[in-house]
């Protein structure tokens, strides 16, 4: 740490960096930035820099709650898109009261928490996250919908498109912040990309991430587009998931392989999905955290809308890849119901929490879901056991209330928070005359 | 027939242990003239089993030594105390010669480093660690053939040690040499790279045990051209390679671990730096303990000049680190970490790390070094002894402790040597086993038995474990006053200095205060020296260690001319110890400790910490009043003044965990049930015309009244021979005396009437009739729901029963009807949204927020209104028997109840503990730092602990409101939507 501190001075010094951006999220995922000089760094390592704590609790925060935010040297950067003109630079924050005890409400706090609590265990736990987003013309609706910068699809390759100019550019500059990116393609909806970030542990993923929202926005500026990460903009095209790849490592050992196992899967491997999938109702108000959210989830296509897992079933909500033989360390699961809008530190946390849940309490994994599940009817489904994840915000926050695993793992700050804002964000949905009862209703009644 | 060298009974009493295997040995070796060696010898078995088998495998060599009648001796004397030594000999009979010289005292430093510079003259790689740990090894065995031979071992500890250190230096000297000639990089490059080692800890402060880690920091610079990262890089090959040379596997064992982790960022940090780079990282970077581990630093190995400039360099930051913020909470923190990290059940046989081990000695001399040697120099000593020393020379510790002390850390430190000296391992564990007790004795020489040795071990940790208040706390009395022991005398800045580092605010305050407490010849000046040190540090360890030393002082100042209140300070610790801790925690004690300082005599026995039973306080206010018949005013102001105390008493129980929130709420209750008994007596007696009687309510009814909480009554009566007219004025007259003669501004005793029929609006008394005429009338669901809590306690009994049986009637209806349910659970949610203070965190809001104090009463009342009639255990005051009857009757399951249970508890106790805390009634938990720290301790939870409680409260009242909502308002009325 004290070695990276030094860096970090140091680098200031011969870079020349004017400003230093602190970063810290919000319980909604929200990047928060406060900027200093270059002389308040050291004080600010030193001590932690004093702000209003509330801050970080969203829309609903009341009371001014005295905090400091204390630079994590090792997630020390310099902004490429601010170019040579007062070089910038940013970190990533961990937030404390005044008395040193790590706040309760910070989001990166209770990653944090629950990645110690595996570690205690002897498990790190690795991530990788496929984020989709649309580009759009601009921010400004046209008639009413928002407007793609093209309509290609899957992988298509558009000759001269902006898409491809903008990847480039958005893959060059993650490099240049040490965001190794694995892949990048065009998805199957109009202006629709995907980029998918190499697996690292869940805290850097988590700081990735919300790195990677702000320089996909960034490059949008730059190249006159709109970027927005918003779970389903559009009706009629697909929505924007961030499906993410998760594996436990007991130290070198990826805990998530056995050779001899069902799809390779270790036994492990099968109880952290069996608590994946028994705990997803309660969690998904976090990892689907708008009411947005739940038009992707009901949407059709591949929505994983159903609580089943299997393998090469596009429908279910957890998928257990093929892995190339002799590549166990690559073993891992996917979880395919997260969003690109969801706060990835304390939607890893939950995650985590779930599937160690099914660890620690041994819970079996159910049958492999065969079919595709949107095809089956409803007493189909319920006779094989599929149940189904919330239809919505309002369904899944009141699914969460009644969660210790959740409470436990947010801590009761955060926790309490998340409730608050999202039944602020029902409410005030719920008072919304949409176009659609307009056109339906109005001149018919 | 077989010829005895000595009798089995002469061989017992020589120290023999296996006799008859003994006695054949003794046969085999066959030199009677060695006999008395081994009766001075450690194990005389094990050093006769030794050289018969050394003897055997190596008989030239063995027989020379046995043939030198000294030498002889010395080898037994080795072999009885260190099988590790045997060992060595065994693999090395050759080396056995170095015992024929004896040595008068430890060669010093240069003797040692040019010997084992010369044992690797010429050799390489294995062959010369082999030939250097040889070499060590040999210098090894002559120096305990020394040390066990002392007429007073004791006396030769730190010679001993001080060998050690520099034999281990010498070590490493050879070791680099080695390493020098062997890294891979141009021979020029390496002559100019200066390499030097620093000694730390034990090797640094030159008083090295015979086998620990040692310490080391490395330092390099380039002497010339060369740049400083190729010196570091060609530094951190030598170092390497050095610390291979020491320990490596080899064909000669390795000889210890050296330990280069005290370096700048620990494990993670480089190996090697350069000394600008140690330099930048300790002005920036290092912790409070890091510069403790630094006073030990010293130039031990390699480049003595260069080492020299490191400690130069770094000394001025050492003696400025006291003054950081913190400085002694970190230096303490982190000695409990290493304190934590003792297995249970080493704690009672570790020499070094237990209490009264080892490290309490080195941590106090070290804490007062670096206090002190900010200003004066000549308390910069590395050693312990020569620190203890200097420290009562220059007058910052008494010389007696100082010369105590001395001796208990060479007592503790010579059974270290022993023990490890035995097997040549790297322990600190006390043996259990009575054999290797008793050996361990013989080879101290201190104490013939184990039995004894134990007793003494036992006894110096015992003064050890006084050791930091003697040492750090008692000298802060020469400041303001002379000591008996002379020698003493810190400055008014000095004592300052220690206060602020142990956590006072305002350490001159405190030191006025000290001043005052013990300045002087009074017999409580001269207790009070004596007691004020050990208290200091209690106070030291409270929530507010100002305000408590603050109000010790007032307490003295009323009671220090009483026989008993020094006295029970003074022989009775424990007493001395909850008075210090009652007096930081709580304002509220502190108080009415100045109105009645008495008190702190129940602090010596526990029985009189508890609340006294009511027919006791009954019987007091009786007396009190028939004491003072006819003067109405000064049996109030007794009555007022048996409360206070009685308050007092249930305070100090609370804050003592004697007593539990359910005895604090009854004794509460029953005190002021007793003042109000004595009170209505001074106004009303029997057969003046009308019957009265005093009805509890709410808290007071349940009995769960807090500190500082109203006490909500309502008050009935019943004419009785006066006309109707005539007794209700009679009635009001009695309310309003009894409103005057229970006043007390210091702790208010508010009698509130606002649940009477109608509200405010609504008659203070009414007659029996009365309340039954409104009751069939009028009747609305609350006054149902408050009169739950109804509970007759003072006054005539016939009304009193009287209007309990018309109470049940209304509270315990046979049906209860839908509406009337309804209009209850809409009530409570109006309360919720309205009556929460303006800007109320309601998840912190003690009484009325989410899950608290109302939500269980709530919840419990409306089984009581629904089940009352026919359910007996429901008709009680009390919200948890209720509770706990609800449970019985199958209304409540038992786990819900639970959780409402502990939220209930959890509140009252927190308001509670703020009540004690400030003095002032509040229902917010606060969410300042220090408030709620303070607040955390007053309900036991160990300091530092603000995040858990706050985190413990959201918990246990969220899961309460979960089963509030269920229970109360119902399962929501709809279903979440389907897919």
């Amino acid at each position: 740490m004290d070695k990276q501190r030094d860096f970090v001075l140091r680098t200031i010094e011969e870079r020349g960096i004017k400003f230093i951006r602190l970063w810290f999220t919000d319980v909604v995922g929200t990047l928060k930035s406060v900027a200093i000089a270059p002389a308040e760094v050291e004080g600010a390592f030193a001590e932690g820099l004093g702000f209003d704590g509330s801050a970080i609790e969203g829309f609903t925060r009341a009371y001014e709650a005295d905090m400091l935010a204390h630079p994590d040297p090792t997630t020390f950067q310099i902004l490429p898109w601010r170019g040579e003109i007062d070089p910038t630079a940013r970190m990533f924050c961990d937030i404390t009261t005044p008395d040193g005890q790590p706040a309760g409400s910070d989001p990166r706090n209770v990653l944090k928490r629950s990645l110690a609590k595996a570690a205690d265990r002897g498990f790190t736990f690795y991530t990788h996250p496929e984020i989709e987003f649309y580009l759009l013309k601009s921010s400004k609706l046209k008639g009413g919908k928002p407007e793609p910068v093209d309509s290609a699809g899957f992988f298509d390759n558009v000759p001269g498109g902006t898409a491809h100019d903008f990847r480039r550019r958005s893959v060059r500059m993650l490099e240049d912040l040490g965001i190794s990116v694995e892949f990048s393609h065009h998805e199957a909806g109009p202006g629709q990309n995907e980029i998918d970030l190499r697996y690292a542990d869940a805290l850097t993923t988590a700081d990735n991430i919300m790195t990677f929202r702000t320089v996909i926005k960034e490059v949008a500026i730059e190249q006159g587009v709109y970027a927005t990460f918003m779970p389903k903009p559009m009706s009629g095209h697909p929505g924007s998931g961030m499906h993410t790849h998760m594996s436990l490592f007991e130290g070198d050992t990826n805990a998530f392989y056995d050779a001899s196992g069902h799809y390779q899967l270790s036994r492990i491997g099968k109880q952290f999905v069996a608590g994946l999938l028994r705990h997803a109702p309660e969690i998904t108000a976090v990892t689907n955290q708008f009411v947005n959210s739940y038009k992707r989830l009901w949407g059709g296509d591949e929505a994983p809308s159903f609580v089943t897992w299997g393998h090469n079933n596009r429908s279910a909500l957890v998928r257990v890849p093929l892995y190339k033989p002799n590549k166990g360390q690559s073993a891992r699961v996917e979880y395919r119901a997260i969003d690109s809008a969801a706060n990835p530190y304390l939607s890893y946390s939950l995650l985590l929490a779930a599937g160690l849940k099914g660890i620690e309490e041994g819970y079996e994994l159910p049958p492999e879901a065969e079919d595709n599940v949107w095809e089956l009817s409803d007493s189909e489904r319920r006779a094989l056991g599929y149940n189904q994840l919330p239809a919505s915000l309002d369904h899944a926050v009141s699914i969460m209330e009644d969660s210790e695993l959740v409470a436990e793992t947010l801590g009761e700050q955060v926790f309490n928070y998340v409730l608050l804002n999202k039944r602020l964000e029902w409410k005030e949905y719920r008072a919304q005359v949409t176009p659609y009862e307009l056109e339906s209703n109005l001149e018919m009644l | 027939m077989r010829r005895s060298l000595a009798t089995l009974t002469e061989l017992a009493r020589l120290g023999f242990a296996e006799l008859e295997s003994a006695s054949a040995g003794l046969e085999e070796l066959d030199m009677p003239g060695l006999l008395p060696h081994f009766a001075v010898a450690a194990d005389p078995d094990q050093a006769l089993r030794a050289v018969l088998s050394l003897r055997e495998s190596a008989p030239p060599e063995v027989q020379s030594v046995l043939d030198d009648t000294d030498a002889a001796g010395r080898l037994v004397q080795i072999l009885g105390a260190s099988t590790g030594l045997g060992d060595f000999f065994a693999r090395r009979p050759e080396q056995l010669d170095v015992l024929h010289t004896v040595l008068t005292s430890p060669p010093g430093p240069d003797s040692y480093d040019s010997d084992l510079l010369q044992s690797v003259d010429g050799l390489t790689g294995e062959a010369a660690w082999v030939a250097m740990r040889v070499r060590y090894r040999r210098h090894l065995a002559q120096l305990a053939a020394w040390d066990l031979c002392q007429p007073d071992p004791l006396a030769a500890v730190d010679r001993v040690a001080a060998a050690l250190a520099d034999l281990a230096g010498a070590a490493l000297d050879a070791a680099i040499l080695v390493a020098r000639n062997e890294v891979a990089f141009p021979a020029d490059d390496v002559a100019a790279t200066r390499f030097s080692i620093i000694g730390m800890g034990k090797a640094g402060a030159r008083e090295l045990n015979y086998l620990s880690d040692v310490d080391v920091i490395f330092v390099v610079e380039s002497d010339g051209d060369l740049t400083d990262d190729r010196a570091v890089q060609i530094g951190t090959r030598i170092a390497m390679a050095t610390m291979k040379g020491i320990n490596d596997l080899a064909t000669e064992p390795g000889l210890w671990e050296v330990d280069a982790n005290l370096r700048p960022e620990g494990k993670d940090g480089a190996l090697v730096r350069t000394l600008d780079s140690h330099v930048a990282y300790y002005e920036r970077w290092a912790k409070s303990w890091e510069f403790q581990a630094l006073l030990k630093a010293r130039p031990l190995a390699g480049d003595r000049e260069l080492g020299q400039r490191y400690v130069d360099a770094l000394a001025p930051m050492v003696w400025s680190s006291a003054s950081r913020e913190n400085f002694v909470e970190s230096v303490q923190r982190m000695r409990e970490r290493v304190t934590a990290n003792i297995p249970s059940g080493e704690l009672d046989v570790q020499l070094k790390l237990g209490p009264g081990g080892l490290r309490d000695v080195e941590f106090t001399v070290q804490l007062l070094q670096l206090v002190h040697g900010q200003t004066d120099e000549d308390v910069r000593q590395v050693a312990s002894l020569p620190a203890l020393v200097a420290l009562a020379e220059q007058g910052y510790i008494g010389r007696v402790e100082a010369s105590e002390f001395a001796l208990d850390y060479r007592f503790l430190r010579l059974l270290e040597h022993r023990l490890q000296l035995s097997r040549l391992r790297r322990t600190h564990l006390m043996p259990t086993d009575p054999d290797a007790l008793r050996i361990l004795a013989r080879s101290t020489g201190i104490a013939p038995t184990a039995d004894k040795l134990i007793e003494q071990w036992q006894r110096t940790k015992q003064a050890v474990r006084r050791l930091h208040e003697r040492l750090f706390y008692r000298p802060l009395l020469s400041a303001v006053a002379a000591l008996p022991d002379g020698g003493i005398a810190l400055s008014t800045g000095q004592a300052e200095a220690r206060l602020a580092a142990i956590g006072f605010k305002d350490p001159r305050g405190a030191l006025k205060h000290i001043g005052a407490l013990t300045v002087g010849v009074s017999r409580r000046a001269i207790i009070q020296r004596a007691l004020l040190p050990v208290m200091l540090a209690w106070l030291a360890e409270g929530a507010d260690p100002d305000r408590g030393l603050l109000a010790f002082r007032r307490l003295s100042e009323d009671l220090g001319e009483t026989h008993w209140f020094l006295r029970m300070l003074r022989d009775s610790s424990g007493a001395a110890e909850r008075l210090t801790q009652v007096l930081s925690a709580s304002k509220f004690v502190g108080d009415i400790f100045e109105r009645i300082p008495e008190a702190t005599a129940w602090l010596e026995n526990d029985e009189d910490l508890k609340p006294r039973p009511l027919a006791a306080l009954l019987e007091e206010a009786r007396a009190i009043v028939a004491r003072h018949e006819g003067d109405a005013d000064a049996a109030a102001l007794a009555l007022r003044t048996a409360r206070r105390r009685e308050v007092l008493r249930t305070a100090l129980g609370a804050i003592l965990g004697m007593t539990s929130i359910e005895e604090i709420g009854c004794a509460l209750s029953d005190i002021t049930t007793t003042v109000l008994t004595g009170a209505l007596s001074l106004v009303h007696h029997y057969g003046d015309g009308i019957e009265f009687g005093i009805i509890a309510m709410g808290r007071y009814g349940g009995g769960e009244l807090g500190f500082g909480s109203d006490a909500d009554v309502m008050y009935v009566y019943r004419p009785a021979g006066a006309s109707a007219e005539d007794a209700q004025r009679r009635a009001e007259q009695i309310v309003r005396a009894l409103s005057k003669h229970t006043e007390d501004l210091r702790i208010p005793l508010d009698l509130d009437v606002g649940l009477r029929p109608e509200g405010k609006n609504g008659a203070i008394v009414r007659s029996l009739d009365s309340y039954r005429a409104y009751y069939a009338r009028w009747s609305l669901t609350w006054e149902a729901q408050a009169l739950l809590r109804a509970r007759g306690v003072v006054g005539d009994p016939d009304v009193l029963e009287a209007f309990e049986l018309l109470a049940n009637e209304v509270r315990y209806p046979a049906q209860i009807a839908e509406q009337d349910v309804r209009e209850v659970k809409r009530i409570k949610a109006r309360v919720e949204a309205e009556r929460l203070p303006q800007a109320a965190d309601p998840a912190r809001h003690l009484k009325l927020g989410r899950g608290s104090l109302s939500d269980v009463e709530w919840l419990v009342q409306l089984q009581q209104l629904q089940h009352g009639a026919t359910v007996a255990g429901l008709r009680t005051t009390s919200t948890l028997d209720a509770l706990l009857a609800a449970v019985h009757e199958k209304l409540i399951p038992a786990d819900e109840a639970r959780k409402l249970r502990d939220a209930w508890v959890l509140a009252s106790r927190a308001r509670s503990a703020m009540t004690l805390w400030t003095s002032k009634t509040a229902d917010v938990l606060p969410t300042d730092r220090q408030q709620l720290d303070a607040i955390a301790r007053l309900m036991e939870y160990p300091p530092g602990s603000a995040s858990r409680l706050e985190e413990d409260y959201l918990r246990v009242t969220r899961l309460a409101r979960q089963v509030f909502e269920k229970r109360f308002y119902g399962p929501p009325s709809r279903r979440p939507t389907e897919g």
